[in-house]
């Protein structure tokens, strides 16, 4: 063992006070989705946004579209909260695009019954600015949650971490927003929805690197 | 709190006892691991000098400091070790990547210009007995106004309360002295 070794062994082994253990990443999925569903659901309260039951309840593929939405958000912080911790199974950054693929399949068979219903109008994309205020607004804190929660782990793959917490993000805001939103064609989910999603996931794991990283102490005691 | 023994260590209860503030279990476990670490870097990175290896040691070291929260005592240690050891070996082959695509390998430094006067080695007098001469044979005033501006860095306003001339006479005497200084140090030379 060197010196500079053995000393910073000894000055890491002075400097340790006790920490407070990561919970199980499945615990801290559902402590962020604690956190986020009653401000999701307080912030399209504000917003005048009124759930339409009866409608959502008759729709079936429109379920499935708002559960496969919710499943890639628990399914992506699930897998955000592995990937920070050493020696877990990185092959669990693939689970979200189970649920993902079959809210993708839902859109896409709805654009196709749009198409036959309506023709060319069904698979108009027009810009909908009403919709952005309560989507910036519903995703304000769970963003903040993930990367507070996120950052307490280990960086072992930045890029990827932070694109599953973008997406996670990404879905439960969009799952929230879709509630509303009853009367959209399934383009206008495909473009506006699942594209913001997508474009939150990548726009995410590009500025991982920048958002996570390794926090060290100095290397010398005098740094 | 844990003492160290010659037994083998139970890495999970040390890094359990350490997690709870212990630090003599740190210190234990992480005389334990350097080992392993130091044995994964060489297995990686067998080409690089030993201080290099060393280096990349103690940066693994101090990562497992800074993430030892997310250590689970449910689970095995050395998967977790690991797989940091791991991580920063390859990110510390990603920085030279990155290092090495902006470098370009010279055999020779050029200077910067090739006249004399830009290549001197050091700056300043050189010789600290001839300037301190220089300056005892200065007239009173210059001496006094170089004394206390530039030895003993007084300011303006203190210098001139200490010696009672004007400020606009202290700057004159200075800029005179320094003038004087540079022309009997130049012909030395």
């Amino acid at each position: 063992m060197t010196v500079e070794t053995d000393h910073l062994i000894e000055r890491l082994a002075d400097e340790a006070a006790p920490v407070r253990r990561l919970r199980h990443p499945g615990k801290r999925a559902a402590i962020w989705l604690a956190l986020s569903l009653p401000y999701v659901a307080l912030v399209a309260y504000v917003h005048g946004l009124v759930v339409d039951v009866p409608s959502f309840l008759s729709d079936p593929r429109f379920m499935i579209e708002e559960i496969a939405a919710l499943a890639t958000a628990i399914a992506a912080g699930y897998a955000a909260f592995c990937t920070v911790v050493p020696g877990r199974n990185r092959a669990v950054a693939w689970l979200p695009l189970i649920p993902l693929a079959v809210w993708l399949a839902s859109i896409g068979k709805g654009c196709i019954d749009d198409w036959i219903r309506l023709g060319a109008e069904g698979l108009e994309v027009h810009v909908d600015w009403m919709c952005i205020p309560p989507l910036a607004w519903i995703g304000i804190l769970p963003a903040a949650a993930m990367v507070v929660m996120l950052r307490r782990g280990a960086p072992l793959m930045p890029w990827v971490t932070v694109a599953l917490g973008g997406l996670a993000i990404g879905a439960l805001t969009n799952a929230g927003l879709q509630l509303f939103h009853l009367g959209d064609t399934s383009i206008m989910v495909l473009v506006w929805h699942f594209g913001s999603t997508a474009l939150l996931a990548a726009l995410a794991g590009w500025l991982g690197p920048w958002i996570f990283r390794w926090k060290m102490v100095p290397r010398s005691s005098d740094a | 709190m844990t003492e160290h023994s010659d037994e083998p260590a139970d890495l999970e209860s040390l890094m359990r006892a350490a997690q709870d503030g212990d630090k003599a279990a740190y210190r234990r476990l992480l005389r334990e691991v350097t080992p392993m670490i130091r044995a994964a870097v060489r297995r990686h990175r067998h080409f690089l000098p030993l201080q290099d290896i060393e280096d990349l040691v103690q940066d693994v070291l101090l990562s497992l400091h800074a993430v030892r929260a997310t250590y689970d005592p449910a689970r095995p240690f050395h998967p977790w070790l690991m797989a940091i050891a791991r991580n920063r070996i390859a990110d510390s082959g990603r920085r030279h990547l990155r290092s090495a695509a902006h470098e370009v390998a010279v055999e020779e430094y050029p200077e910067t210009f090739a006249y004399d006067a830009t290549n001197h080695v050091g700056e300043g007098y050189g010789d600290p007995q001839a300037l301190r001469q220089a300056i005892e044979k200065l007239p009173h005033g210059q001496r006094q106004a170089v004394e206390m501006l530039k030895l003993r860095e007084l300011s303006l306003k203190e210098a001139a309360a200490a010696s009672g001339m004007s400020v606009g006479a202290l700057k004159v005497a200075v800029h005179r002295a320094i003038k004087a200084l540079r022309v009997t140090l130049h012909a030395e030379r």
